[in-house]
C-alpha cells in the first residue's frame, strides 16, 4: 500500500505542542492590541488624506477576508483556496443592485450575505466531503471556474465588467467606515465563535473529524456552517469594495491576489486565532501598499519572497510566537520539526 | 423485534443483538451473533485474536452497518442512525487507538463531548466545562486538566477516552481494549474506575484480552470464535466450558490435557496397587475438571 | 462526423503534453505528498529557455529538449534541497503556500527578464500539417505526441529498472522500510522534485512549439494536471498517460460547445477551467481512485 499521508506529514497538534499552546482564541494581549489599533483607525478619514484612506480601507478589507479564511481554514482545518469566489460574488451583488437602481450599502451587504450563504450550502455539501489536498484543489477549481463563468455571463457584464455607482468625493468616507464595520464584525464574530460551542466544534473537526462525529458533531452540518460564515465575511468585504472601486470585472473580482493574500495574512498573523488575521493584514497589506507606491515592478516578487519566508520561519504565525515557551531555542526546534 | 419493555428498568433488555453478520468481500467476519444486553450489567466480550470482537463493537456502535441482522437499542435500529447521532441514543464508546484532540487541553477535550453529546443541546459553554471538570475528577485527571491532551501518558489517555465517552451521558458504554498497554497496578485502577462507572448505572460492554480483568468485572461473558458466538453465561461456567478452552488453546491442547489426566489417574491406580518402597504418599484428592488458565 | 474525428485527434495530440505535465506533478504528489503549485512555473521556464535558445543561438526546439530537462532538473533539485526540504513533512497548507510563493517568485522573475509580451517560436515547420482521412494533423503536434509517449515510456522503464527508480518507488510505498534499507530520504526527495521539474521543462519546450509564451502560461496547466492525476490515479505512469489522453479528448469536445440560451451565448472555449472543475468533481464523487485505479493519497 502506498505510504499514508500521516507518515509524511505531522499533525497540527504536534506542532502546537512544540509551541506550547492550546486554547482557541489565541493571545488575549494580541486581541487587545488589535482592538486598540482598530479604534485608532476610526480617525483616518479625519486626516483628509485620500491615499491613507485607501490604504487603510484595503487593510480592513483584506483583514475581513483573512478572517473569513481563518474560520474555514484556520479553525476548521479545511484549507480553502477558493475564498475569492465569495468576495467576487459579494462584489457582483453590489454591482447588480447598483445597475437596478439600488445604491444602499446595507442592502449590498445583506444580499451578499444571503447569496454567499446559499452558495456555501449548495456547493459546500458535495465539496466539503473532500479532504485535504482534494478539497484545496477543488476550491481552487471553484475560484477559477467562477471567473470563467462570470466572464461569459452577459447579464453580469461578461469580461468587460460592470460600472458600480458610488457617492461623490465628499462622502467617500462612508466606504471607509463601512469597511471598518465589516472588519470589526468579522473580528468580533470570530471572537464570539472561539468562545462558544461552535468554535469547539470547528476545532474538533480540524483535529480529528471522525472522533468529533462520535462525540455528536455532525460533520456536514458544521463544515457547511463554517464555510457559510467564511463566505459572509468575504462577501461583505466584496460588497463594500465594489462601489468603492466604482467598477468590477471578473479579473478584479476574482483576482489571484485576493484569493491567496488573505491566507498568507492569516498565517503570518496566527492561524486559528482571533487577532491573527488583522495583524497579518496590517503588516502585509501595509507593506504591499508601500511597495506598490515605490517599487511597483517588484511587488509581486516581494510577495512571493514574503510568502516563502513566512511559511518557513513562522509556522503558526506571530500570535502564537508571542506565547512561545522557551524562546529562541523552541522556535528553532519548531522550524526543523518538519524536515524530511 | 424491538425491545418493547422499558429499557430503563434494571434487568430489562437494554440492547438486543440479533443474528448479526458482517461480511467483508468474501469473508464473513461475523455470523449469526445474537445476545441480549441487560441494563446495568457488565458484558465481557472475549475471544481469540481475529474472532470478530472489534468488528462486533463497530457494528454495535454504528461504525459498520451489519450485512445481516440488526442491533436495536431502545427500540431503534442502530444501523439506521447516522454516526453523529449514535451518542444521542445513549451509546458511547472508546477506541483502541486513542487519538485525542491534540491541540486542546484535557478539559476542553471532555467539554466537547459535554457540548455535543446527549444532553449537550441544553448545556451552555460554561456548563459544559463544569461538567467536564466533574468528570475529570471522577476519572482522576483533574491534576492535568489544563495540559494539552497530546502531553498525556498512555494510562491518562485511556482515562481521557473514558471521560470523553462519559461526557456523552451514555446508558451503554463500549470499551474496546481499554486496558491494553497498562501494567498490573494500572489495570487494577482501571477496573476500579469501570466498577465506579457501572455503579452509576451505565451498562458496560467490555472487550479485553486480559482474562483476569474480564472475569473480575463481568456479570456475563460472551465468547466469540471465528465470527460466531460459541458461549454465553456467567464467567465461571463459560471459562470452564470445553468449547471455550478449545477455541483459545486448540483441540490438540484439549486432547493432550485429557491424555495427561488419563495417564495421571493410571499412575495413581498403579501406585495404589503397588505402593512405592520408601515413604508412603497419601493419594491425591480426586481431580476436578481443569480450570481454564489461558 | 468529420468534426468529431478532428476533435478526437486534437484531443489526443493535446493529451500527450498533458500526460507529460501530469507525470511530473504526479511523482511529487504521490511520493512526497506535496501538491507543487510551482509546477506551472517550471513549465513556463522550460518554454522560455527553449525560446531563448532559439532566438539567440538558433537551436531547434526539439534539440533543446534535453537541455530543458537538465536545466530544470538542476533547478528543481536545488530548490528542493534548499527550501522545500525544510517543510517536507508539514501539513498541506504549508507546502501549498510555499510552492505558491515560489511560483510567484519565478513568474515575476520571468516577467522582469522577458516582459509580459506574448512571444512565440516560428520554425520552418511551424504550421505545416498533413491531412489523412479528412483529419488535419499539424506535423509539430504529431511529433510532440510521439516525444511525449517516448518520455512516458522512458520514465516507466527508469522507475522500474534502475536502482534509483526502485528506491523512489520503495519510498512511496513504505518510507520506514525504505529508510531501513538504506534509502536516504532527503536525497530521494530532491531527485524526485528535480525529475518533476525536468519533466515540466520538457513539457514547456513541447508547448512552446505550438503555443504562445507568456509568464503566466503555466497556470492553466496546474489544475489540469491535478485533474489528470485524479483521473489516472496517483503514482502511476500509465495512469498519467491514460488520464492525460482522456482529459485531452474531453476538453477537445467540450471546448467545441457553442450554443445560445435566450440572449446568453455559451462557448466552451472560454470555460476551460470550469470544464476542468466539473470533470474533477465528477471523478472525485463517482470514482475517487481514478480510471486506472491505484491507491490515492
Amino acid at each position: 500500500m502506498n505510504h499514508s499521508p500521516s507518515a509524511v506529514q505531522s499533525s497540527t497538534g504536534t506542532v502546537l505542542r512544540r509551541i506550547g499552546l492550546g486554547g482557541i482564541t489565541g493571545s488575549p494581549v494580541a486581541f487587545a492590541i488589535a482592538l486598540g489599533i482598530m479604534a485608532l483607525l476610526l480617525a483616518v478619514p479625519a486626516t483628509h488624506n485620500d491615499y491613507f484612506q485607501i490604504v487603510f480601507r484595503n487593510i480592513l478589507m483584506y483583514a475581513a477576508m483573512a478572517y473569513g479564511w481563518n474560520v474555514i481554514g484556520g479553525y476548521t482545518g479545511y484549507v480553502s483556496f477558493g475564498q475569492v469566489a465569495f468576495f467576487g460574488l459579494g462584489g457582483y451583488c453590489s454591482a447588480v443592485l447598483s445597475a437596478n437602481g439600488v445604491d444602499n450599502l446595507f442592502a449590498d451587504v445583506a444580499l451578499a450575505c444571503v447569496v454567499n450563504v446559499a452558495f456555501a450550502i449548495v456547493i459546500g455539501i458535495p465539496v466539503l466531503r473532500l479532504k485535504g489536498h482534494y478539497f484545496a484543489i477543488a476550491t481552487l477549481g471553484i475560484a477559477l471556474a467562477i471567473t470563467d463563468i462570470v466572464a461569459n455571463l452577459d447579464a453580469l457584464g461578461g469580461s468587460s465588467g460592470l460600472a458600480v455607482h458610488h457617492v461623490d468625493e465628499a462622502h467617500f468616507y462612508i466606504y471607509y467606515y463601512a469597511m471598518w464595520l465589516v472588519a470589526l464584525g468579522s473580528m468580533l464574530g470570530t471572537y464570539a465563535i472561539a468562545r462558544s460551542k461552535l468554535g469547539y466544534a470547528f476545532v474538533a473537526i480540524r483535529e480529528n473529524e471522525d472522533a468529533a462525529a462520535v462525540l455528536g458533531i455532525g460533520q456536514t452540518r458544521y463544515k457547511v456552517i463554517a464555510w457559510a460564515i467564511s463566505g459572509m465575511m468575504a462577501g461583505a468585504a466584496g460588497a463594500v469594495f465594489a462601489p468603492a472601486n466604482g467598477f468590477l470585472d471578473p479579473s478584479i473580482a476574482f483576482s489571484v491576489d485576493s484569493n491567496v493574500f488573505p491566507i498568507v495574512m492569516a498565517i503570518l498573523g496566527g492561524v486559528g486565532s482571533v487577532a491573527g488575521p488583522f495583524i497579518g493584514s496590517l503588516i502585509l497589506t501595509g507593506t504591499n501598499e508601500l511597495l506598490q507606491r515605490y517599487f511597483i515592478s517588484i511587488h509581486t516578487l516581494f510577495f512571493g519572497a514574503m510568502i516563502v519566508l513566512v511559511v518557513l520561519l513562522l509556522p503558526r504565525g506571530l500570535v502564537w510566537l508571542f506565547g512561545l515557551k522557551g524562546g529562541a531555542r523552541a522556535w528553532l526546534k519548531a522550524l526543523t520539526a518538519y524536515k524530511a | 423485534m424491538s425491545a418493547t419493555a422499558d429499557p430503563l428498568a434494571p434487568g430489562a433488555v437494554a440492547m438486543r443483538i440479533a443474528n448479526v453478520g458482517m461480511r467483508f468481500g468474501g469473508l464473513w467476519a461475523l455470523s449469526e451473533v445474537s445476545f441480549d444486553v441487560e441494563r446495568g450489567s457488565v458484558v465481557g466480550l472475549i475471544g481469540p485474536n481475529g474472532s470478530g470482537k472489534t468488528t462486533l463493537m463497530n457494528v454495535i456502535s454504528g461504525v459498520y452497518k451489519p450485512s445481516t441482522g440488526e442491533v436495536t437499542y431502545a427500540g431503534k435500529r442502530i444501523a439506521d442512525v447516522p454516526t453523529h447521532e449514535v451518542c444521542h441514543l445513549g451509546i458511547a464508546r472508546t477506541f483502541q487507538v486513542v487519538k485525542p484532540f491534540a491541540s486542546l487541553t484535557v478539559r476542553e477535550n471532555v467539554a466537547v463531548g459535554a457540548m455535543y453529546g446527549r444532553n449537550g443541546a441544553k448545556r451552555s459553554t460554561r456548563a459544559s466545562f463544569e461538567r467536564a471538570q466533574e468528570l475529570l475528577e471522577f476519572v482522576g485527571l483533574a491534576r492535568v486538566a489544563e495540559r494539552p491532551a497530546s502531553d498525556l501518558t498512555i494510562p491518562d489517555r485511556k482515562r481521557l477516552e473514558v471521560a470523553k465517552a462519559l461526557a456523552l451521558d451514555p446508558d451503554v458504554l463500549l470499551l474496546d481494549e481499554v486496558m491494553a498497554g497498562l501494567n498490573a497496578a494500572e489495570v487494577d485502577e482501571a477496573l476500579d474506575l469501570l466498577r465506579a462507572v457501572n455503579g452509576r448505572g451505565v451498562t458496560l460492554i467490555v472487550v479485553e484480552h486480559l482474562m483476569k480483568a474480564i472475569v473480575s468485572i463481568s456479570t456475563t461473558i460472551v465468547v466469540l470464535a471465528e465470527g460466531k458466538k460459541i458461549a454465553q453465561g456467567a464467567p465461571s461456567e463459560v471459562l470452564a466450558s470445553p468449547q471455550v478452552i478449545e477455541a483459545y488453546l486448540g483441540s490438540r491442547w484439549l486432547k493432550r490435557q485429557e491424555q495427561l489426566k488419563q495417564i495421571e489417574s493410571q499412575r495413581a491406580e498403579a501406585e495404589r496397587v503397588q505402593p512405592p518402597e520408601a515413604t508412603q504418599q497419601p493419594l491425591d484428592p480426586p481431580q476436578h475438571p481443569p480450570e481454564a488458565t489461558p | 462526423m468529420q468534426l468529431l474525428a478532428q476533435d478526437l485527434v486534437n484531443g489526443i495530440l493535446a493529451g500527450g503534453i498533458l500526460a507529460v505535465v501530469a507525470l511530473g506533478f504526479s511523482l511529487v504528489w504521490g511520493i512526497m505528498n506535496i501538491i507543487n503549485l510551482a509546477h506551472g512555473a517550471f513549465i513556463m521556464l522550460g518554454a522560455y529557455l527553449t525560446y531563448q535558445l532559439f532566438q539567440s543561438f538558433h537551436v531547434d526546439p526539439f534539440l533543446s529538449l534535453p537541455i530543458s530537462f537538465v536545466a530544470l532538473f538542476v533547478l528543481g533539485y536545488l530548490i528542493q534541497r534548499s527550501l522545500i526540504n525544510w517543510v517536507a513533512r508539514a501539513p498541506i497548507l504549508t507546502t501549498f503556500l510555499l510552492t505558491f510563493g515560489l511560483s510567484l517568485l519565478l513568474v515575476n522573475i520571468a516577467e522582469i527578464v522577458w516582459t509580459g509580451d506574448r512571444r512565440g517560436i516560428t520554425t520552418v515547420y511551424t504550421g505545416v500539417s498533413f491531412t489523412a482521412l479528412g483529419v488535419t494533423v499539424p506535423w509539430v503536434k504529431l511529433w510532440t505526441l510521439l516525444v511525449a509517449l517516448a518520455i512516458t515510456a522512458a520514465m516507466q522503464i527508469w522507475l522500474t529498472r534502475t536502482k534509483t527508480g526502485r528506491a523512489i518507488r520503495a519510498t512511496s510505498m513504505d518510507i520506514g522500510a525504505a529508510q531501513l534499507s538504506g534509502v536516504r530520504t532527503p536525497q530521494i526527495y530532491a531527485i524526485v522534485y528535480g525529475l518533476s521539474a525536468g519533466l515540466a521543462g520538457v513539457a514547456g519546450t513541447l508547448i512552446a512549439l505550438s503555443y504562445a509564451l507568456t509568464p503566466t502560461m503555466g497556470d492553466p496547466f496546474l489544475i489540469k494536471a491535478f485533474v489528470v492525476c485524479v483521473l489516472g490515479g496517483l503514482g502511476s505512469v500509465e495512469g498519467a498517460l491514460i488520464g492525460g489522453l482522456v482529459y485531452g479528448i474531453v476538453e477537445a469536445f467540450a471546448t467545441q460547445l457553442d450554443f445560445t440560451i435566450g440572449t446568453q451565448h455559451i462557448s466552451g472555449s472560454g470555460l476551460q477551467d470550469a470544464i476542468a472543475l466539473i470533470v474533477l468533481l465528477i471523478v472525485l464523487i463517482v470514482r475517487p481512485t481514478g480510471i486506472v485505479g491505484k491507491a490515492t493519497a
